[in-house]
Parts: structure tokens; sequence; C-alpha cells
């Protein structure tokens, strides 16, 4: 019958067209243009906005450029701003801007973007990081003065911030809103052209490039010609990717597949000091975890050590309080750093009441030391979880796990229904103490539930009463100590940063010049000859 | 002697399906399952939460004949305890939905009307659903756990009991010995509860046990999504899920019980497909 | 008669839906959980969350919000997402191609696969074809998507090297993924086929074209395979939500952009526009496939139908 001879020509003609428009969609690699994987850290950016985003990611620091840069030594380098000056007091910061930088869209970028731009920060999330600017001074095009409302010796760290890249003041203020969502004009050494939310990010050379900072080796436009940035939410896909060559570049490779990369003749790894702390923050509001011995014992009980060596195989370091070693406010009194010491926490245990009982846990009038350790659905936590509810066994504590969603985890912490949870922190910033133990911030993100008065005097004079980085250092050193002394929470582990890259398809500087792989490394990528 | 002993299972109904070859091996096979999973606190040569992090993805070898997973512990004793995890959540689950959806499904085909009709149409809606979204959200509402996965499960196949027990009423209504009871002054409770559904039953229960089968899969793509038993619990699924992380350095875990899933829900469709046969209920049963 | 029943169900549709967007609306609510979480960073303070609660809108009664949102759908509005940030309609733009591309392969790979498994069943005399066939086609329905889905990229993508790991690059992208979902779609569809072609086969006038001297195959393509053809769509259409199912996990485990990915992401996110609208239009499929099902069934051979519940 006709019917069927039409049929199978209809399909096969369908079947041809598709896989020739299919095969046309496909983005064809072009020599001198590299493919990328976010780190699963920085997935799940929604618009390239850095005043109104809460979410960035690295490709953002390619499209637009910062006033200062900071090294990984921690110290601050010149990039857009090519000198600055403190006044004595405090309450003034001059600047000194570049010649002769051009945002994408041919705007000029000057004294008077400053000041355009310092107040588009109002109401949006990243507020706080101006808080302390009162006024922009425009003195010439090339020079500009911030008036204070209060000294504040964080604020090289917040210009150096990716939140505040400059974006060109014209399309921004034109486009509203919809700024950051399909267009995003930076001074950057690469331009947006494609953004599909939670999937790719495409970014084109700017060829007018001129004005990088010391920190890269190249100075002017970026070698390659464009780089493509997938989100890959799962860490082992990512890596197949990079050994199959669907990838060039990992940003974030887990420790488990650091032997086997290592091993690869054609993969280069570097390692950076980390950013972050993996924890276990303490219910300070639920019994028995009220009881300031039980969170002793508990911290006590933690092996940092064994964590490191078998989940870890020893990559990354030993946390021993709450801040990474590379901050300078992380060197308290040794009588506080948290180590393991299993007797000393048994006793603990016993001194405050519990007594070990015949199936191996603790039992208090009659109630046995049973306690909930929540965490999120996510393979380094998990392993981590299971590990420490091992230990807490040996010492008599029964910890029973829940995996939860993000977002329902966060509810659960504003229930104060946790006791024990393991999570972490990405911040290379000393007020991430405030971030987590304010008592304006109980539930999420305080998960400790911690509110005390002296915490709060400490936490109000770090934040907001020190006038110079030295006396910010000491404050935030206080603050740090007395956190510790009450036991709020327990560290676990200190990961360390690791990127791989395909050395047959590019070349990557040795020596990351920043705490995080950023445009100063980038803008030295080339392909490999 | 063997002759002698299946003459015998023979005049039982539904044991005439171990007669047959693929009966057999597929009923053995079930049936020597159900004995592990009982039995394996005194089957497994390891215990199934003690972490030997120093082993940790070993290769398949005689210490472990399925390797170890990430934390050092044996795979083959996390299996077969997964066994008992997946059986017991899959059949509760199927046991639940069978007991709501024949109730439903025998009140809607006795009454009629606008009554069946609305029932139908829920039910229709939650079949034709992806079973997955539905577990997730319920999952989500409740909190990941067992409970919240057998709940999911019972909700996921209601409507097949609701169908399949509603058309057997349907069809059984209208025999004359229905109209003598009720003539007689039966109660709708006595008619439906004493006369109908225990006729019903047959396809049913079989049908159930298909859908035990079917159970154990949306388990592990539950546990496979996060969402089932909570760790250290071992479950088919949820090794599969953390055993993802380990795809090219371990693909043991998630191999192994990816096959005792497949293995065990081929065993079931097999046999209960003998089961039809010998119940002779093929055209009652709607697969 | 069918026409009346066409349009009996297409009018039950609009209330079914009203009723499952409150279902919708309800249990995404219901979530523990909100967006603003997702919104908010290490810095601001807690008034700021109370007020992006306002400017969304969510400290509203959940009455005023559900009216709100449905009176926005009815006018062709889907809404703002809140986390996402970009019009609701955009995302879905953006991400329908994809699931529609997968999910579009996938009924095909299913349907030509399965008609030819059908047939092979039918065809062969002996019991050995048929009960290989069944085998395959057991091993392809009950295995868990996911697992197959993660030997096949170990095989073909990693050992093998022929397909890419993940994502959506090119046409090379599209096959692990359609064989996942396909292998448990064809064993519908070769039921579905073999069943009708002995139901079709039996009727006289096969023996007529038979006695004709017409050649097997001829028959076969010519007369008996289109009669396959409207059972095959029906049992597709039936189970299309089973499949779209399938594309969710397939876009999970293979980082594919799609639909599904939206959802699980959004969802994951609380970010209510996205999921409630992703959901609404999920339902509509089920609801529109299951239709075109009940339709095609209705107008189909009795003794077929059977096969196809």
């Amino acid at each position: 019958m006709r019917i069927l001879r039409k049929l199978s020509l209809l399909s096969s003609t369908a079947i041809l067209s598709a896989g020739l428009i299919t095969m046309g969609l496909s983005s064809a690699s072009m020599a001198g243009s590299a493919t990328v994987a976010f780190s699963t850290g920085s997935l799940g950016t929604t618009s390239y906005d850095p005043i109104r985003s809460s979410k960035l990611n690295s490709a953002t620091s390619l499209i637009y450029d910062r006033l200062v840069e900071q090294d990984a030594d921690q110290s601050f380098h010149p990039h857009l701003a090519t000198s600055w000056e403190e006044s004595a007091d405090g309450m003034s910061w001059t600047f000194k801007l570049r010649k002769g930088v051009k945002f994408h869209d041919g705007e000029e970028f000057n004294a008077d973007t400053i000041a355009s731009w310092i107040p588009d920060f109002k109401d949006t999330p990243n507020a706080y990081l101006v808080a302390a600017i009162k006024s922009v001074e425009v003195i010439d095009p090339l020079t500009f003065k911030f008036v204070m409302e209060r000294p504040e010796p964080n604020l090289l760290y917040n210009l150096a911030s990716i939140f505040m890249g400059i974006p060109g003041q014209k399309s921004y203020d034109s486009l509203g809103k919809k700024y950051g969502v399909t267009t995003a004009i930076g001074t950057g050494p690469f331009k947006l052209t494609k953004f599909e939310i939670g999937l790719t990010t495409v970014v084109t050379r700017n060829d007018d490039y001129a004005w990088g900072s010391d920190l890269s080796k190249n100075q002017g436009p970026a070698h390659l010609d464009s780089i493509t940035f997938r989100e890959i939410p799962d860490q082992s896909t990512a890596f197949l990717e990079l050994k199959t060559g669907g990838v060039d570049l990992l940003m974030g490779v887990p420790t488990d597949f650091l032997t086997i990369l290592n091993a690869e003749k054609n993969v280069g790894v570097i390692n950076m000091a980390g950013t972050g702390i993996s924890y276990m923050p303490i219910n300070t509001t639920s019994a028995p975890f009220d009881d300031i011995k039980v969170r002793q014992a508990t911290a006590l009980a933690v092996n940092q050590k064994a964590i490191l060596d078998s989940v870890y195989k020893g990559v990354g370091s030993q946390a021993k309080h709450f801040l990474i070693d590379t901050l300078p406010a992380g060197d308290v009194k040794p009588e506080l750093l948290v180590s393991f010491d299993q007797a000393k926490s048994k006793a603990l245990l016993k001194e405050a009441g519990w007594v070990m009982g015949d199936d191996g846990v603790r039992m208090k009038d009659g109630v046995p030391l049973k306690v909930k350790l929540f965490t999120t659905n996510d393979t380094n936590f998990k392993r981590l979880t299971q590990v420490v509810q091992a230990q807490l066994k040996d010492v008599g504590m029964d910890a029973v796990i829940t995996v939860f969603d993000a977002s329902t985890i966060r509810d659960e912490y504003k229930k104060s229904n946790h006791q024990l949870a393991v999570r972490s922190y990405d911040w290379n910033n000393a007020d991430i103490l405030e971030w987590f133990f304010s008592a304006t911030r109980l539930g999420y993100p305080n998960v400790s539930m911690w509110t005390d008065k002296k915490s709060e005097e400490l936490k109000d004079t770090a934040m907001t009463k020190s006038t110079t980085s030295a006396e910010r250092i000491a404050n935030f050193k206080a603050y740090h100590e007395h956190v510790l002394s009450q036991h709020l929470f327990v560290p676990l582990y200190q990961p360390a940063q690791h990127i791989a890259f395909n050395k047959d398809k590019i070349t990557v500087p040795a020596m990351v010049r920043g705490p995080r792989f950023r445009s100063q490394t980038f803008v030295d990528i080339d392909v490999a000859k | 002697m063997t002759a002698l002993i299946l003459k015998k299972l023979s005049t039982f109904a539904a044991l005439r399906a171990f007669t047959t070859a693929i009966g057999m091996f597929a009923g053995g096979f079930l049936v020597l399952l159900l004995l592990v999973a009982f039995f394996a606190p005194w089957i497994t040569p390891y215990d199934v939460a003690t972490q030997n992090l120093a082993n940790s993805n070993a290769a398949p070898s005689w210490l472990h004949i399925m390797g170890t997973d990430e934390f050092g512990r044996d795979v083959f004793s996390r299996v077969i305890y997964g066994a008992r995890t997946s059986l017991s959540v899959s059949a509760t689950a199927i046991g639940i939905s069978m007991f709501v959806g024949m109730l439903l499904g025998a009140s809607a085909g006795y009454f009629g009307g606008m009554f069946e009709r609305a029932v139908m149409t829920v039910v229709d809606l939650t079949w034709s659903f992806p079973d997955i979204l539905i577990a997730l959200i319920f999952v989500a509402i409740i909190g990941p756990g067992l409970t919240s996965t057998t709940f999911a499960i019972a909700i996921a196949y209601l409507a097949q009991f609701t169908r399949l027990t509603r058309a057997q009423i349907v069809r059984l209504k209208s025999e004359t010995f229905v109209e003598a009871t009720i003539n007689l002054g039966a109660t709708p409770a006595r008619v439906v509860l004493v006369h109908l559904l225990p006729n019903a039953l047959a396809p049913v229960i079989v049908v159930g046990m298909l859908a035990v089968g079917d159970g154990i899969v949306l388990e592990a793509t539950l546990g496979f999504f996060g969402l089932g038993a909570q760790p250290p619990i071992p479950s088919w699924g949820a090794m599969m899920s953390s055993g993802t992380a380990q795809l090219y350095l371990a693909p043991w875990v998630i191999i192994y019980p990816g096959v005792a899933v497949a293995v065990t829900v081929i065993a079931v469709n097999l046999f209960g497909d003998e089961l039809v046969q010998a119940l002779d209920i093929r055209d009652r049963v709607r697969s | 008669m069918i026409l009346k029943y066409a349009i009996q169900r297409l009018l039950m549709i609009i209330p079914i839906s009203l009723a499952i967007s409150v279902v919708i609306f309800l249990i995404v609510h219901l979530l523990p959980g909100d967006p603003i979480d997702n919104l908010i960073r290490v810095g601001s303070s807690p008034e700021d969350k109370i007020a992006l609660a306002a400017k969304y809108g969510l400290d509203r009664s959940l009455f005023e919000q559900y009216f709100l949102w449905i009176f926005q759908i009815m006018k062709g509005d889907f809404g703002q997402a809140i986390v996402l940030r970009r019009p609701v309609a955009d995302l879905i733009a953006q991400n329908l191609p994809y699931s529609l591309r997968l999910g579009g392969f996938a009924f095909l790979f299913s349907s030509l696969v399965g008609i030819m498994l059908g047939i092979i069943a039918w065809a062969s005399h002996n019991k050995w074809g048929e009960q290989i066939v069944k085998g395959v086609i057991l091993l392809g329905s009950t295995v868990p998507g996911f697992w197959l889905a993660l030997l096949m990229i170990l095989l073909f993508a990693v050992t093998l090297g022929w397909f890419p790991v993940s994502g959506a690059r090119d046409w090379t992208a599209l096959v692990l993924p359609v064989l996942t979902i396909g292998f448990g779609g064809i064993a519908l569809v070769a039921r579905v086929t073999r069943v009708a072609l002995l139901e079709v086969g039996k009727q006289d006038f096969i023996t007529l074209l038979h006695a004709k001297g017409l050649s097997r195959s001829t028959i076969l393509f010519r007369h008996l395979i289109p009669h396959a053809l409207l059972p095959v769509v029906t049992i597709l259409a039936l189970r299309i939500g089973w499949i779209l199912g399938g594309a969710v996990t397939v876009e999970f485990v293979f980082a594919r952009p799609g639909l599904g990915s939206l959802l699980i992401r959004a969802l994951g996110q609380r970010d209510y526009p996205v999921v409630q609208a992703s959901l609404l239009m999920l339902a509509l499929a089920v609801m529109i496939g299951t239709l075109i099902g009940d339709l095609a069934q209705a107008a189909m051979d009795p003794r077929i139908r059977e096969a196809t519940k």
C-alpha cells in the first residue's frame, strides 16, 4: 500500500534532516579555542551581572576587570587602578586610574564610571561590599576619591572581589534588570557571546585588550580565540570528559582522581592552596550539645589525620580551626587548636554523666547518646559523614545520618531540627566568622544556633571598628579564639585546589598568581603546539 | 521419586508454575533469594558497616569476591543485605498498594456511576504521570528515608491494582450468583468482601508479584537519586548511586548491585508469566 | 460515537488541568525550603531576605499567590523565574528543543526496533526466535534505566571512546541517551506489533492474498505492518509518562540540557514559577498523550486493543 511507502519515505527524510540539523548545530571546535569545566562549587550562575548576582563563576573574571587584583600571597596588585593611597585616619582613599581602557561596547572607562558604578550597589545582595563608602569624588578623569563612612581595612579585598568587576555603565543603566542575562559588557580580556543558563557559557577574545595586570605574563590580548565553559554537575562525569577529550581543563578535581591524572602522561595537574574548610557545626541549643563538655568531647573524637589519609589519600591538609591556613587571623593560641584525643573525649563524656552502655552507646539517666547527623547529597559530604559517624561510634556516640538536598536542609536548620551537620564553606577572608556565628543569622547560616554577648561584641569590633589591617587581623583573631573556646563546631578537613588540563591541547602557566584560577591565568593559556 | 513430587505439586494449581523448566529456574532463584535475604546475618562474610579505608576500591579477589567500595566495605555482603532492604521495601509498598487499590477498585466497580468515574480519573492521573517525579516530590515533602520510599512506590502502583480489581468486579458483578446473594438480602459490604473479592484475588496477586519486581527497580532509582535508604544501610540503589562517583575507579560497585536488581526482576517476571500460565488467567491479567 | 467521546474527553481537559494546577501549586509550596535562600549570599543582612521575599510576593497568602499565578498563566504569561531571574517562557524555550529531540528520537528508535523485533517474533515459527526476542525485550525493559546508562557510558564512551560522555555538543551525544530510553520502549512496541500481526494475519483477506500467490514479504510489508502502526502509536502515546520519566533520569545522568534537567535544577533551588510551569507542561503532555492513545484505542480492532492495555 502506498501508506507504507509514504511512511518510510517520510520517516527517512525526517531522520536525515534531523541528523543534518543537529550536525549543523554542533559547535565545531576551532583551533585556538578551549573547553573548560567549572568546578562543582561554581555551578548555577544565573546571570553575569556582578552587582545583582549572588553567585558567580570564573568566566565572570574574564568579562570584567577589577580595580585591584589579589595575588596568591594575599598581596594586592594594580589593575584598572594604577596606584592608591589611604589617608592617615582611614576616612578617604584616593585612586589613580589606567589610561586608554575601553568597554566592549566602546564606552570609555574613567573616574566618572566609578562615580556611576558605586551607587548601583544600593538595594542589592552585594551592597555590603560598598557599605563603608559614603561617596565618590571625581578629581580628574583618571583620579577619584572614596569618602568613607568609617575606616575599612577590608576595602582592597572587596575591590578585588569578583563581585566588583566593573560593568559598562551605559549598557548597565539602559538594560536595567535584564543586564547580564544575554548581554554583559565589561573591559575584560574576553567578551560574553553565549550564555545558556545551567549549561554553557562561551566567551570570545577581546582583541583590543591592552591593560592586563602584572600578575599575567601577557598583558595584551589573550592567546585563545574563545573559551567554552561547561557546567557538569557530576565530578566523575567531568573527569571522564577530560579523559576522553571532551573537556580541555577541569577546574576542581576530586582527590580520588588525582592519582590517575598524575600518572597520565598527557595530563598536567596544578595544585593550589585551598580556599575553604569542611567542618561540622554543633547545634548548641539542642541537648546534649548544650553542655560544652559534650561539645568538646565531640570535637576531640574526630580524627582529622585519619580523614586526611584515608578519605583524601593525604591530599590537602588537616583543619584545626575555622579559617584557612593562609589567613593571619587563623594564627590562634596553640591550646585552642582542635586535635584528635580519643582518651580525653571519652573522659569528658564520662565527666558529663554519659556512661558507656553494653551495646557500645553511652547512656545518661536512661537516655542513650543518640544524635542526628545531617548532610547534603554530595559524594564528598556523604563520605566524610560516614567516616565521622564511625569515629563518633568509637567514643560511644550513636550518630544517625540523614541525607537531604540543599534547599530542604536549610529549612531543617532554620527549624533547629539538626544536632550535627557536615558541610563546608568557600571563602578566603576572616569575616566568614561573622557569616556563620553572628546572632543575626540564627538557623541558616548560623547552623550552630550560637548567640552570646561576648561573641557579638567581638564580632562588631572586628567587622566595623578596625581602622587598620593589623587591627582588623587582631580583632578577628580575638573573635576567632572566643569561637574556638566555645566548641561551636568541629573542623574536619582543608581541601587544596586542583586544576587538571590536557597537555596535548593547551599550555597553562605552572604558577598561578592568585588565590583562585581566574582571568590573570586564563590570558596566559595558549594552544599547545 | 521426583516425578511423584512433581505430580503432587501440580495438584495445587499455583505450584504448577514450578514444573516447567523456566518456572523451576526462576522460581528456584526467587526462593533462594528470599532465603539468602532472611539468613543474611549468618551468611555474609563481612560486616556491612565496618570501614576499612586502607582497602577502599579494591578489585574483586578471593578475599572480596565482589571487591570493596570507597569505604573498604565488602560489596558482596552489602549486596546480600541490600536484598533485604529492596525486597522488604518493595513488598511492603506493593502490599499497601494492593490493599488500598483493591478496596478502591472494588467499591468503584460495585457502585459504579459518578463515584466510579471520579475514582478512576484520579487514579488514572497517578498512573500516567512519570512515577519518578511522583516519588521525587513525595520524598521532597516527607523527607528522605525508607518510609517515604515505601509510600512513593505504593502510590505509583495504586492505579494498576485499582483498575485491575475494578475490571474483575465489573465482570463478576453481572454473574447470577451475585444477583442471588443480593436478593437474599446481603449488604453491599458483604457482597464485595465475601463473594466478589475472593474471586478477583488470583490475578491481583500475580500482578502484585510482578509489581514487586518493578518496585525494586523504582526503589533502586530513588536510591540512586539519594532519596532512599540512609547511610550506612545498604540498598541496591544507594550503592549504585555512590558508585557513580567511582565509575572509572571501581566499576564493580555499580555493576554487581545492578546485576542483582536485573536478575531478580527478570526472575520475578519469568516466574510471574509461568504463574499466569499455571493458573490459566491470562485473559484476566492486564500486564 | 468516537467523535462524541473525543469531544467529551477534550472538554474534560480544562477542569482536570485546573485541578492539577492546584495540586501542583500546593505540592510545590509544601516543599520545605524557599527560593530566597538561594538568592542571598555571604555578607547580606537578614533584612535583605525579608525584602526579597516581599519583592517576589512570597509573603502573601497561598490563596492570593495561587490566583495571581493561575490568572497569569491563563493570559499566557508563565511569569518570571525567581532564582534563575529571567522569563520562564525563555527558559522553557531554551530547554524544550533538547528534550523534544531526545524524546522524538527515542520514540523513533523504540518504534523501528520494536516493530522489527515484533516481526521477528511473529515470523519465527520455532520457539527459539520467539524466546530470544522475548529475552532481549525482558532484559531491556526490566533493568533500571540509569544503570544501563552508566554501563553504556563506561563501555562506549570511556573504554571505546565512540561517543561523548555527557552534554549535547552534537548528534553523537544523542546516541547513548536515546538507546537508554529506547530499550524500555522496545519491549512495549514489540509485544504490541506481534499481537497486531497475529490478529490481522488470521483474517480471511490475508488467506486470499496468499492464495493469489503474493509473496510473504509483500503481504507483510504492504498489508500487515500498516495495521500494526496504529497500536504502536497508541501504546507509546499511552505510556508517554514513562518516556518522559526516562528522559528526566537520562538528562540527569548524561548532564544534558532539557526540560528534565531544568525541572530538577529548579526543584533543587525551589524556583517556584519554573517548577510549576514545567510540571504543568508535563501534565498537559501526559493528558494529551493519554487522550490520543485512548481515542486511537477506541478506534482500534477490539482484539488488538487488548494488547495495548
